[in-house]
């Protein structure tokens, strides 16, 4: 018995310290017939939500999405570096703002570090075909100062 | 019983062992010794014995603290600011600041608070800032009122607020910044403003709230600094309701993910019966315009209208003769002539930044505008083969000029002759096509400040930067210049009177000796990023009291008579430099150690060379090369040997040849 309890007490004394060192799991934010998207927070501090209203393999322009997450920053200045690759090659590569000072375009510009927000809304993207295949995306949200907002690691299979 | 013992034992000797390992396991950051800590997402649920009791500034946002008391930060009296962001704070009890005189902030953002004791506040002598976002309060009775008197900002947003009605005996005199973003606050009453009388150029944000109405008369000859309701869906019951209001910043901006209604001549009707300075009408929409729309603006000094879905501003404005400040960025205008400037007569600053479309510069567009001190034309498509004379026609007061990051721009001989009062000229990231021998700066004598990195300039054209007088600030990065290397004759000889200069990331292998002949002002110098050399700190020698950065060159080994040509500088970055850390270079290895208070970067600037060094910061590298004096000794003793050994042999070999003669 007492064996038991010792071993339980090391099992519950040390299964905090390998809290954190497991990677966030994979998320479905849309799967709609021949789409399906996949992410990952790479973000070691925490996970978050999100998920896209409609994903036809032919993307209507101004989506709406749902995002949930805790910020770990103000957000007065924020931006989107996003990254696509497929079969390992780089394909794009852009940096978009999406709160400024003198621009803060969405609702939620200015929030700050702490506050948990919800966002269910239009992204203001353009409309395009996904041509078929498999494609990974690095998509990163930062502040001013370069500290990570958010990061997920996803991944777009269209068939 | 033996084993049970043994259990226990075991039991205990692992909980000791644990607890050693929270104590020194994930450490808070100092950022200044003894002052600044962050211990943030540690999992905490106590403040660590490890911080210091001189701990003025702490961030412990994303730990654990259900309950703080008294106790929970008494050893900490001497801080200034403490972030408890996020701590799963439920209670705060009775004098839990009690000692903490000099305590001037206190961040609660985001935790969950039951209740809040009548004296948890009491005890700072001057606490200025309070954060209570997104703590679940929608009674703002809840918040305790004791020794709130010196409050200079309170922020509430993200809370259910449906009423900003202050408790009676709220202190508000020092109060400046009352924050409500995010509430469920409809409408504003007088009862609710009269609250605020005593407070003086009060800053209101109700930033996403939705604002149904305003009780007549509530802001009947009040005075705010700034007040906001960004997102509102019905501009004219706001600028009703403000009636005879006096206001230095109006915020009526709306968002991409907010619906809203056209904005009308009607929408601005309320504007004429209240004083504002400056009004912010961001992403709205304008149901065209009537030559009335803008009836009400003109006692306007600034006017925002950002991504405003503007294809033009119709001619004819009358009335605003006194507006300074016109920001049109990010709207969708072919010509800039289609703005009308000459509505504007007043005008020093005018932004057309980040146009949507590519923007036509005209002709002449903007020669109304002879009191313009500040134009930003940044990121807008534009292209000119010939610029910039007849496009910045009749501009003779401009002093700042922007035209970064656009098209290619052909730029003639005096090319900004029409504004000779420039005094910061940005052209980053813009392609500049000069004509050989050509000089497109000349006749800018008042000339400051002058930003060409990434223009694809053509270096080699010396008299480039001729005619600049009084440049002090000139940066470079990112351009060529001909086999990779500054020559003793280059363009950097016309401007003399620099003090600092960028040339990083040109793709530099050497630098004459003579190149910064001249530039005897010259206080900061950026060199980084390069393929430079020790050879060629040479070119320093001439130049004292800089701020070098040789950081991320090819830097390996550093001569020893280059070395003085360093010394005399005032501060030096190495970091990032492929350095031999072998007795060929121990001259300048010794040097470094010698100046380590000179040198910046000293965490990056490691060894390449030999490998078993490589990684290692110079600062701790030691090296013992040539004879030491152990060594001479040594040798010494053993030549002394050698000889007495040898007169030794020789003596016995001749006394053993005379013995066998």
């Amino acid at each position: 018995m007492q064996v038991l309890m010792a071993a339980f007490l090391v099992w519950s004394l040390m299964s905090p310290q390998g809290r954190g060192t497991e990677a966030w799991p994979t998320h479905t934010a849309c799967r709609d017939g021949s789409l399906q998207v996949l992410y990952q927070s790479c973000d070691a501090l925490q996970d978050f939500g999100f998920s896209v209203d409609q994903c036809p393999k032919q993307l209507k322009p101004n989506l709406n999405i749902r995002f949930g997450i805790i910020l770990r920053e103000d957000i007065e200045e924020l931006f989107l570096d996003v990254a696509l690759f497929s079969k390992g090659l780089s394909i794009l590569n852009f940096s978009y703002p999406i709160c400024e000072a003198d621009l803060p375009k969405f609702s939620f510009c200015g929030r700050r570090k702490g506050e948990q927000i919800y966002y269910a809304g239009p992204i203001n993207n353009p409309g395009f075909e996904i041509p078929e295949g498999e494609y990974q995306v690095l998509l990163e949200l930062y502040t001013q100062d370069r500290s990570t907002v958010a990061c997920a690691n996803a991944t777009l299979l269209c068939s | 019983m033996a084993p049970r013992v043994g259990c226990f034992l075991l039991a205990v000797l692992i909980s000791a062992s644990c607890k050693v390992i929270t104590s020194s396991n994930p450490m808070c950051t100092e950022k200044e010794a003894n002052k600044t800590y962050n211990c943030e997402n540690l999992d905490l649920r106590e403040i660590p014995d490890t911080l210091p009791n001189t701990t003025e500034f702490l961030e412990f946002g994303f730990n654990f603290l259900p309950t703080i008391q008294n106790i929970t930060f008494s050893r900490l009296i001497n801080l200034i600011f403490l972030d408890l962001t996020r701590c799963q704070i439920n209670w705060v009890r009775e004098d839990t600041f009690q000692n903490h005189h000099q305590l001037n902030t206190i961040v609660l953002t985001g935790n969950p608070l039951i209740f809040m004791a009548e004296t948890s506040l009491t005890g700072p002598k001057l606490l200025k800032h309070l954060f209570l976002t997104q703590t679940g309060i929608s009674n703002l009775e809840f918040i305790p009122v004791h020794n709130l008197e010196n409050l200079e900002s309170l922020h509430l947003g993200s809370n259910h607020i449906s009423s900003i009605n202050l408790p009676e005996n709220f202190p508000t005199q020092n109060l400046k910044v009352l924050d409500f973003q995010n509430n469920a606050i409809h409408y504003i009453s007088s009862k609710d403003i009269n609250g605020l009388e005593q407070a003086t150029n009060l800053s209101l944000n109700f930033n996403g709230n939705d604002i149904k109405g305003i009780e007549p008369g509530a802001f009947n000859s009040k005075i705010f600094q700034s007040l906001k309701f960004g997102g509102s869906l019905n501009l004219s019951v706001i600028l009703k309701g403000l009636q005879n209001s006096t206001i230095q910043s109006l915020w009526l901006g709306t968002f991409e993910d907010t619906d809203d209604q056209d904005l009308t001549s009607a929408t601005f009707e309320g504007l004429c019966d209240m004083a504002v300075e400056s009004i912010n009408l961001q992403k709205h929409h304008f149901d065209g315009f009537s030559p009335s729309t803008f009836r009400c603006f003109t006692r306007l000094q600034e006017l925002d209208l950002t991504a405003a879905h503007l294809k033009g501003l119709p001619s004819g404005i009358e009335g605003m003769n006194s507006l300074k400040k016109l920001v049109l960025n990010a709207n969708s205008f072919d010509q800039l002539c289609q703005i009308n400037a000459a509505s504007f007569p007043s005008l020093t600053d005018l932004y057309v930044k980040g146009n949507m479309k590519k923007l036509d510069l005209g002709a002449r567009c903007l020669e109304k505008l002879e009191n313009l001190q500040k134009l930003d034309l940044s990121h807008s498509d534009i292209e000119a083969s010939d610029c910039c004379n007849l496009q910045l026609k009749n501009l003779p007061h401009l002093q700042y000029l922007n035209l970064s990051y656009n098209e290619p721009l052909g730029l003639e001989d005096q090319a900004f002759k029409e504004c000779p009062r420039l005094e910061l000229l940005d052209l980053a990231f813009t392609h500049l096509l000069v004509k050989a021998a050509q000089s497109p700066f000349q006749n800018l004598h008042l000339l400051r400040v002058l930003n060409l990195s990434h223009c694809l300039l053509d270096t080699s054209n010396r008299h480039l930067l001729e005619g600049l007088l009084d440049l002090r600030h000139l940066n470079v990065q990112g351009n060529h210049f001909q086999d990779g290397s500054i020559s003793k004759t280059n363009l950097l000889q016309t401007v003399s009177s620099l003090e600092i200069l960028i040339l990083s990331s040109c793709d530099l292998l050497s630098i004459d000796q003579q190149a910064f002949h001249g530039l005897g002002n010259m206080s900061h110098l950026d060199l980084s990023h390069n393929s430079l050399t020790g050879d060629s700190m040479d070119a320093f020698s001439p130049l004292k009291g800089l701020y070098l950065n040789l950081a991320a060159n090819n830097i390996r080994i550093i001569p020893p008579h280059l070395l003085p040509a360093l010394s005399q500088q005032s501060t030096i970055n190495l970091s990032h430099n492929p350095l031999d850390c072998t007795c060929s270079n121990i001259h300048f290895i010794t040097w470094y150690k010698e100046n380590l208070h000179k040198l910046e970067g000293s965490e990056e600037t490691v060894c390449a060379n030999p490998p078993p060094l490589r990684g290692v910061k110079l600062s701790d590298v030691k090296l013992s090369c040539g004879l030491t004096g152990t060594g001479i000794f040594f040798l010494v003793v053993f030549v002394f040997l050698v000889i007495i050994l040898l007169i030794f042999s020789v003596k016995f070999l001749l006394r053993w040849k005379y013995q066998h003669i």
